[in-house]
C-alpha cells in the first residue's frame, strides 16, 4: 500500500536584495573574496569539523567548490563564477570581488534596475573597446619571442597565492618549470591547425618544491619495478617500441555486469573462462610483436606473468588522466574490448625508462617527437601541494589563453584604477543624445556610472592588507599601495616606491590621491597616459582573456541578480 | 550542503593558541635524553609508553584544524626522513607562541610572514658553512677514536698498500714525515683562528693538501671546503678502504662468515681499529640510542663488507628488517643474517626436521585464502550458481581449494612458502602436517631479496605456479640467542630463514618489557634512517646546538642590517608584499630566533645541564656575546664543536663511554625540519577564517561556541 502525501504549494519570495539575511551573505560573500585576493591574501581553513582533511586556500575554485549557500540568489553568483573560472581558470577572485561590489552599489541607488542594466551595458562596451584597441594605457603586449614577459604572467600566478607557502628561489624555479612545461606542449612543426599539447602534473607530495621537475613524454607509477633490474624491451625493426594502450580493466572481472543475474552450472568458473579469454589476448599481444602493454586498470597477475615470460612489459593502473595523452603521445586507440583487437590499434615509442622521484618508481615513456609533457610537482604538505597544483594549472593555462590574444594586462591592482579613470574621464563628457539613447537623465548616469567605477576600484582596494592605504595617481591612473603608519605624511611622494604592477616608479610628481571607498565628487581629471617606458621584465601581469572574461561575466549576473524580483521555491 | 564561517581574531589567533598548546607535550622528546611518556586512555585504562613526537601525536585529539594541519606536516617529516619531527614539533611550538606574542604588539601579518621566512632562508644559507662532508668526518672519528694506536694503523695500512702500488711507498714517507698529530686538547691553547684546522686533520691524512677540510671561514663566506681538497681526498678515500677490507684480518673476517653459516649473530667487533668508520657515525648520529646502534654498527659492517665486492657505499635501508622479540633481556638483540619471523611450535617442530637441507621456496605476492583476488578485482554479485546433481558425497567447497592448494605445492615440492599478506589458518595447519612451511605476513622487501637470490618469482594465485616461479636453496633454522636460549618464549618461536649469498639482515630486538617494543623498534629505526639520510646528503652538521647557535648569532647580524632599499626594476614581489620591514624587523627578527633559543635552553635543561631555562639562556647569550667578539663567529662555533665544549657536550650521557665521541646532526632533516615548521605557522597565521561544511553545522548551531559562528 502506498501512502500518498498533499504538494506543498511553492515557497515565493520577494524583495530579494533588501532583505536583512540576504544583505548579510551579500557582505560575508564579499568579505571572504575580498579578504583572500592577492599576494597577501588572508587563507581560509575550509574543513568538515571532525577531524580529517584540511583545505587551506584562497582560491576561488577551491573556496567555491566548498562554500554552499542556501541563498538561490547568490547560488546564480557562485556558479557564474564557477563557470568562468571552469573556462579561463584566472581571474575567479576579480569577478566574484566586483560582481559582489557591482550589486552592492546598485541596489541602494535609487535608480530602475532596466536603467542600471541599460547604462552598465554602455559602460562595459566602452571597456571592452578600450581594452581592445592599441591605445589601451593599461596592457601590454607579449612577445613569444622572449621569455621576459612570458615568465612575468607565470611568476604573477604563482606568487598570488600564499598558501602555496614558496620562496623567491621557489618561485623562480617554479616559473622556469611551468614555462618550460608549456614550450612542450607547443607542436615544433605547425601544419594547418595546430593543437596544443598537455602537460601532465605528477604528484610527489612531501618533498621540497626544488625536488620539482619537468619531463617530456608520460611518467606512469609503478610500485613494483626495482631499478637494479635493467629493462629489456623488444624493438621492432625500425628500432621502435611497439605499445598496446588498453582502458578496459584486464583483470579478470568483467563477465560481471551492472544489471541483471547469471546463473551458471555448477563447476563452471566465470573467473577460468575469462582469464583463459585474457590469456588469448596475451597471446595474441605476442604474436603481434608488442612489448609494451599499458592498462588504464588492473592487469591479472596470470596475464601479466604469460607477458612477462614472453618479454612484453607490462604497466597497469595508468588512470584516467594519462589515457588521452598517452594515446596522443604514441598514436595508439585505447583497446575497449578485449574481443576486439586490430593491429592497427598499436602505437609505437622511442625509449622507455625508469625513472625514480623521491620513493616513488615510474616507468618513463619516452615519444620520438612530442607535444606531452610530465610536470613532477613536489610540495612539503598536502595543503600547500593542493594548492600549488591548482596555481600550476592556472599558469598553464594562462600560457595558453595569451598564446591565442599575445596581449597581457597590468596586474597588481592597475587596470582596474586605470580602467575606472577612464570610464570617469569619458563619462564626464557626454552628449545629451546619448542619455536620450540610454533613456536616463544624466544624474541617473552618472550615479552608476560613479558606482561602476568605486567598484571596480573596490577590487583593487580588497588588494590591501594590514591597515595600509591606496593611492592612484592622475597621471597614468595606476594603483598604490602605502603601508599603514605613513597616514600622516604630507607629501606621498615620500613614500610610495612603485606602482602595484610595476611599471611605473615614483620619478615625478604623478598627483597621487587617495583611493577611497565612498567619494561622492569624483575628482574631474583627465584621460589617463600609457607609461611612457614599458619596461618588461618584473611586473606583475595578468591574464588579458581571463579579465576580460571576468569582467563581462561580473557585470552581466550583477544585472542578472539586480533583475530578480521573485524566487519560487519548489518545496516538496 | 550546509555550512559554517568563524573568523580569526587577528589579535589572539586561535590557530596559533592551539598550535603551542598542542606542541608543549613535546618539549621532553627534545634532545638526547628523552624522558618517556605513558599515555593512559581513561576508557580502558591502558597505557601505551612513548618517546616520540609521532607516537604522541597518533594519542593526541586532533579534530581542529591547526591540529590537523600539524599532524600533516609531522607526518610528511616522519615520511621523508623518520626524524627531526621532535624538532619540528617543538619548534612550531616556539614558533606560534612568538609569533602571537608579535601580533599583541601589533605587527602587520605581512611583515612577519615576509621577515621570518626570509630570516630562515637565510640562517639556512648560513649555516651551510658548517656542513662537514662524510668523508671528512669518517677521518675525523676514526683519528678521534683511533688515536692510540693510529701509527700502528698507519704502518698496517700503508703496507697493504705498498703492496698493491709501489709508488705508494714515496707516500709513505711522506705521511711518516708529517707532524704528529696535535691531540686536540692542545688546540684551545693556541688561540689563533687557524687552529681547529689541525684538530680536524686525522691522521691518516696529515700530509700535502690534506689541511683543506674546514678553513676558518670568513663571516661572508658560505662555503669552507675547497674543490682542490675533494679529489686529494677520494684518492685517500680509496687507500683507507683497501687497507681496512682487503688486509688479512678482514679477509678472515669475511670468509669465516662465508663458512660459517649458521653463525646467526653478526657482533660488532671490540677493536676499534675493526670497526667501521660508518659505525662511528652512526653512533654519533644516534645522540645516544645505545642498543640500537650497536645493531646498526654491525648492519654496517656487514654491508660494507658486501659493498667491497659490488661497490657501493650507501646504506641499504631494502636489506633491512626487525624483528621484535618479547621475553629476552634487551642484552639479547642482535643481527641475524637472512629473515628471523615468529612462528608457532608445530612449524617449528616441522623445521626442526628439515635440518640443512636446501629447500624450494615460494614467494607468494598476495593473500593466501580462498576468498582473497587481487587489487583491482571486482567481485561479481549477480552470479547465480546451480547445482544440478547434487553429490552428496563430496566434500563442502573450502575443503576442495584446500586440497587443490596442497596438491600444488607438493607438486612442485614446495617445502616454504612465504606470503605477503595473510595465510588462511587451514591451508597453514594443513600445509604443516604435509611439512610444508607457510609463513606470513613477510614484508615486500623480504620478497624481493628472496625472489632475487632463489630465483624465485613471486605469483599471486597457487594456480599461477610453474617451475619456473620456485627458487632453491633456502634453509630454515631456529633462531637461537648469543647465549643459546631461545626457546622458552611460549606460544611464539622464532625462527630464521636463509640463503647462501643473501644481502637481507633481521635486527632481532629483545625486550623483557612490553610497552618497549614499539619504542625500541622506533628508535632503532631512527639510528638507520640518520646513517641513511647522512650519506645520501654526502654531508652532515656538527650537533651538540652547533647549528643553532650559529643561527642565533646570524640573526644578530641580521637585525644589525639596514634594510635595503628595494633595488629598482629587479626586485620581484611587487609593493602588496613590501611591509614597512624596517620598522618591525628586529621585533620580528627576535621572534625568530626565541625558537632555536628555546630550543637550546629546553635541549639543555633536559639534559640537566643547566638548572633552568633561564641560566640555559644565560649560557647561550654568554656564547653568543663570544662569538661576536672573535670576529668570526662560525669559526668560534666549530672550535666549541672540536673542544667539546658546546651546550650540552663535554660530560654528556656518554662521558663514561668516550670522551671524544662527537655528535652530528642530519642536514637536510634538520634545515626541513625548520622550514616545514615554519611554514605550518606561518600558514596557520595567514589564516584569518575557518568554513565548516558538513554535518557538523548543526551540532556547532546548538553548541556554546554557536556565537562565534556565522551561519550560511
Amino acid at each position: 500500500m502506498s501512502r500518498l502525501e498533499a504538494k506543498k504549494p511553492p515557497l515565493f519570495i520577494s524583495e530579494l536584495l533588501t532583505k536583512d539575511t540576504a544583505c548579510q551573505l551579500l557582505l560575508l560573500l564579499s568579505r571572504i573574496f575580498k579578504s583572500s585576493y592577492g599576494p597577501a591574501g588572508r587563507l581560509k581553513q575550509l574543513h568538515s569539523g571532525v577531524g580529517g582533511c584540511v583545505c587551506t586556500t584562497s582560491q576561488s575554485s577551491a573556496l567555491l567548490r566548498h562554500l554552499s549557500i542556501s541563498n538561490a540568489m547568490f547560488r546564480v553568483l557562485t556558479a557564474s563564477v564557477q563557470n568562468h573560472v571552469s573556462r579561463f581558470s584566472d581571474c575567479g577572485l576579480f569577478t566574484a570581488i566586483l560582481c559582489c561590489g557591482l550589486i552592492e552599489s546598485f541596489r541602494s541607488l535609487n535608480v530602475a534596475s532596466c536603467t542600471v542594466i541599460k547604462i552598465t551595458r554602455h559602460l562595459l562596451s566602452w571597456c571592452m573597446d578600450y581594452l581592445k584597441s592599441e591605445a589601451c594605457g593599461c596592457r601590454v603586449s607579449v612577445d613569444f619571442s622572449s621569455i621576459e614577459t612570458l615568465a612575468c604572467l607565470v611568476r604573477s600566478v604563482l606568487t598570488s597565492k600564499p598558501a602555496c607557502m614558496l620562496n623567491k628561489t621557489e618561485v623562480e624555479h617554479l616559473t622556469m618549470l611551468v614555462l618550460k612545461a608549456f614550450l612542450f606542449t607547443v607542436p615544433c612543426h605547425v601544419e594547418t591547425n595546430a593543437v596544443l599539447g598537455k602537460c601532465v602534473i605528477v604528484p610527489v607530495k612531501g618533498r621540497r618544491v626544488m625536488d620539482s621537475t619537468v619531463l617530456p613524454g608520460l611518467l606512469i607509477e609503478t610500485p613494483e619495478i626495482h631499478l637494479g633490474t635493467p629493462l629489456a624491451v623488444k624493438r621492432t625493426g625500425s628500432n621502435m617500441i611497439k605499445i598496446a594502450v588498453f582502458c578496459v580493466s584486464l583483470s579478470g572481472d568483467s563477465f560481471s555486469p551492472e544489471e541483471g543475474t547469471i546463473a551458471v552450472h555448477h563447476g563452471i568458473s566465470l573467473e577460468m573462462s575469462e582469464l583463459n579469454q585474457l590469456l588469448n589476448v596475451g597471446k595474441q599481444l605476442v604474436n603481434d610483436e608488442v612489448s609494451l602493454v599499458v592498462c588504464q586498470k588492473v592487469i591479472h597477475p596470470s596475464l601479466k606473468q604469460y607477458l612477462k615470460e614472453n618479454h612484453v612489459m607490462a604497466v597497469d593502473r595508468a588512470g584516467l588522466s594519462q589515457m588521452e595523452p598517452l594515446s596522443r603521445m604514441t598514436g595508439s586507440k585505447p583497446i575497449a574490448s578485449i574481443h576486439l583487437l586490430s593491429p592497427g590499434c598499436y602505437g609505437s615509442l622511442k625509449d622507455v625508462s625508469i625513472e625514480r622521484v623521491a620513493s616513488k618508481h615510474f616507468v618513463h615513456l619516452i615519444p620520438e617527437d612530442t607535444v606531452i609533457c610530465s610536470l613532477i610537482l613536489c610540495n612539503r604538505t598536502e595543503t600547500a601541494w593542493d594548492e600549488l597544483k591548482g596555481v600550476c594549472e592556472t599558469a598553464e593555462h594562462v600560457l595558453q589563453l595569451t598564446m591565442k590574444e599575445p596581449v597581457a594586462l597590468l596586474g597588481g591592482g592597475c587596470t582596474e584604477t586605470h580602467l575606472a579613470s577612464y570610464i570617469r574621464h569619458k563619462s564626464s563628457s557626454l552628449s545629451t543624445s546619448t542619455f536620450k539613447d540610454l533613456g536616463c537623465s544624466q544624474t541617473q548616469y552618472q550615479l552608476v556610472a560613479d558606482g561602476f567605477c568605486r567598484s571596480l576600484e573596490s577590487v583593487a582596494r580588497s588588494l590591501n592588507r594590514d591597515g595600509g592605504e591606496i593611492l592612484t595617481d592622475v597621471v597614468y591612473g595606476h594603483c598604490w599601495f602605502v603601508p599603514s603608519g605613513f597616514l600622516s605624511v604630507s607629501n606621498w611622494s615620500d613614500v610610495v616606491s612603485k606602482c602595484g604592477c610595476g611599471i611605473n616608479g615614483n620619478t615625478e610628481d604623478l598627483g597621487w590621491r587617495i583611493l577611497e571607498g565612498q567619494s561622492c565628487s569624483p575628482v574631474i581629471q583627465g584621460c589617463p597616459k600609457e607609461p611612457s617606458v614599458k619596461v618588461t621584465d618584473f611586473l606583475t601581469l595578468d591574464c588579458f582573456a581571463a579579465k576580460c572574461s571576468g569582467l563581462q561575466v561580473a557585470l552581466e549576473t550583477a544585472n542578472l541578480i539586480l533583475d530578480l524580483s521573485y524566487i519560487i521555491e519548489d518545496q516538496n | 550542503l550546509p555550512m559554517a564561517f568563524r573568523g580569526v581574531n587577528a589579535r589572539r589567533h586561535i590557530g596559533l593558541q592551539q598550535l603551542s598548546s598542542l606542541a608543549s607535550a613535546g618539549r621532553t622528546f627534545l634532545g638526547p635524553v628523552k624522558s618517556h611518556k605513558f599515555i593512559v586512555d581513561e576508557s580502558t585504562n591502558q597505557s601505551t609508553l612513548i618517546c616520540s613526537a609521532v607516537r604522541l601525536l597518533e594519542s593526541l585529539d586532533l579534530t581542529s584544524a591547526a591540529g590537523q594541519l600539524l599532524n600533516e606536516t609531522i607526518q610528511a617529516q616522519n615520511k621523508e626522513f623518520k626524524t627531526g619531527m621532535s624538532t619540528l614539533l617543538f619548534l612550531v611550538g616556539a614558533w606560534s607562541s612568538a609569533v602571537v606574542e608579535c601580533l599583541q604588539q601589533n605587527v602587520p601579518i605581512s611583515a612577519i610572514v615576509s621577515v621570518m621566512s626570509e630570516g630562515l632562508n637565510s640562517c639556512c644559507e648560513r649555516v651551510q658553512c658548517l656542513q662537514i662532508s662524510i668523508h671528512d668526518v669518517k677521518k675525523e672519528l676514526c683519528s678521534s677514536r683511533v688515536r692510540p694506536n693510529a701509527f700502528e694503523c698507519r704502518a698496517h695500512q700503508v703496507g697493504c698498500d705498498s703492496l698493491l702500488n709501489p709508488q705508494d711507498l714515496l707516500c709513505f714517507q711522506e705521511r711518516i714525515s708529517a707532524p704528529e698529530v696535535i691531540p686536540e686538547s692542545s688546540c684551545s691553547h693556541q688561540g689563533d683562528d687557524c687552529h681547529f684546522n689541525k684538530g680536524l686533520v686525522s691522521p691518516l691524512v696529515a700530509f700535502g693538501s690534506a689541511a683543506s677540510l674546514v678553513k676558518p671561514a670568513g663571516d661572508r663566506s658560505s662555503s669552507v671546503i675547497p674543490r682542490s681538497g675533494v679529489s686529494t681526498s677520494g684518492c685517500i678515500k680509496q687507500k683507507l678502504t683497501h687497507s681496512r677490507y682487503f688486509s688479512t684480518l678482514g679477509k678472515n673476517h669475511f670468509s669465516s662468515q662465508q663458512g660459517n653459516f649458521w653463525g646467526h649473530s653478526l657482533r660488532p667487533s671490540a677493536d676499534p681499529c675493526e670497526c667501521c668508520d660508518l659505525g662511528h657515525l652512526a653512533m654519533a648520529l644516534s645522540h645516544g640510542n645505545r642498543t640500537g646502534i650497536k645493531l646498526l654498527q654491525s648492519i654496517v659492517a656487514y654491508q660494507q663488507e658486501r659493498a667491497e665486492c659490488s661497490g657501493s657505499s650507501q646504506l641499504n635501508i631494502t636489506e633491512i628488517v626487525t624483528c621484535p622479540l618479547l621475553g629476552l633481556p634487551e642484552s639479547c638483540s642482535c643481527v641475524s643474517r637472512g629473515f628471523v619471523t615468529l612462528v608457532s611450535p608445530e612449524q617449528a617442530a616441522v623445521i626442526k626436521q628439515f635440518k640443512d637441507k636446501p629447500l624450494r621456496i615460494l614467494l607468494v605476492d598476495g593473500d593466501l585464502t580462498e576468498q582473497y583476488r587481487h587489487l583491482g578485482f571486482n567481485r561479481p554479485h549477480n552470479v547465480r550458481t546451480i547445482l544440478e546433481h547434487p553429490n552428496l558425497e563430496g566434500g563442502r567447497a573450502g575443503d576442495t581449494w584446500l586440497s587443490r592448494m596442497l596438491d600444488i605445492l607438493v607438486g612442485f615440492e614446495v617445502s616454504l612458502v612465504l606470503v605477503k599478506g595473510s595465510v588462511c589458518k587451514n591451508l597453514r595447519d594443513r600445509c604443516t602436517a604435509s611439512r610444508i612451511l607457510v609463513v606470513g605476513p613477510v614484508p615486500q622487501d623480504v620478497l624481493c631479496a628472496f625472489g632475487e637470490v632463489t630465483g624465485a618469482q613471486p605469483v599471486t594465485y597457487l594456480s599461477q605456479l610453474n617451475p619456473s616461479c620456485v627458487g632453491n636453496g633456502a634453509q630454515a633454522g631456529l633462531w637461537e640467542a648469543s647465549d643459546g636460549r631461545a626457546m622458552d618464549l611460549g606460544e611464539l618461536v622464532p625462527v630464521q630463514i636463509n640463503v647462501r649469498g643473501i644481502p637481507l639482515l633481521t635486527a632481532v630486538l629483545t625486550t623483557a618489557v612490553a610497552s618497549k617494543v614499539q619504542l625500541l623498534e622506533d628508535q632503532f629505526w631512527t639510528s638507520v634512517y640518520r646513517l641513511h639520510h647522512a650519506l645520501e646528503d654526502g654531508k652532515v652538521f656538527p650537533g651538540g646546538g652547533a647549528v643553532e647557535l650559529l643561527c642565533l648569532s646570524h640573526i644578530q647580524v641580521l637585525t644589525e642590517q639596514p634594510v635595503r632599499p628595494a633595488k629598482a626594476g629587479k626586485e620581484f614581489p611587487s609593493p602588496w608584499l613590501a611591509a614597512p620591514v624596517a620598522e618591525y624587523k628586529p621585533l620580528v627578527l627576535q621572534a625568530l630566533a626565541s625558537g632555536w633559543k628555546r630550543y637550546l635552553s629546553v635541549v639543555m635543561c633536559n639534559m640537566a645541564k643547566a638548572l633552568s631555562e633561564l641560566e640555559a639562556c644565560a649560557l647561550v647569550d654568554h656564547h653568543l656575546r663570544k662569538a661576536a667578539d672573535s670576529g668570526s663567529p662560525s669559526a668560534y662555533i666549530l672550535e666549541l664543536f672540536r673542544r667539546g665544549d658546546l651546550l650540552g657536550s663535554g660530560s654528556g650521557p656518554f662521558a663514561d663511554h668516550n670522551e671524544g665521541l662527537r655528535v652530528y646532526d642530519n642536514v637536510a632533516a634538520k634545515t626541513e625540519a625548520w622550514r616545514r615548521a615554519l611554514d605550518l605557522v606561518l600558514l596557520v597565521l595567514q589564516t584569518d577564517a575557518e568554513i565548516i561544511t558538513g554535518p557538523r553545522r548543526n551540532e556547532l548551531l546548538n553548541s556554546p561556541m554557536s556565537s562565534e559562528f556565522m551561519f550560511l
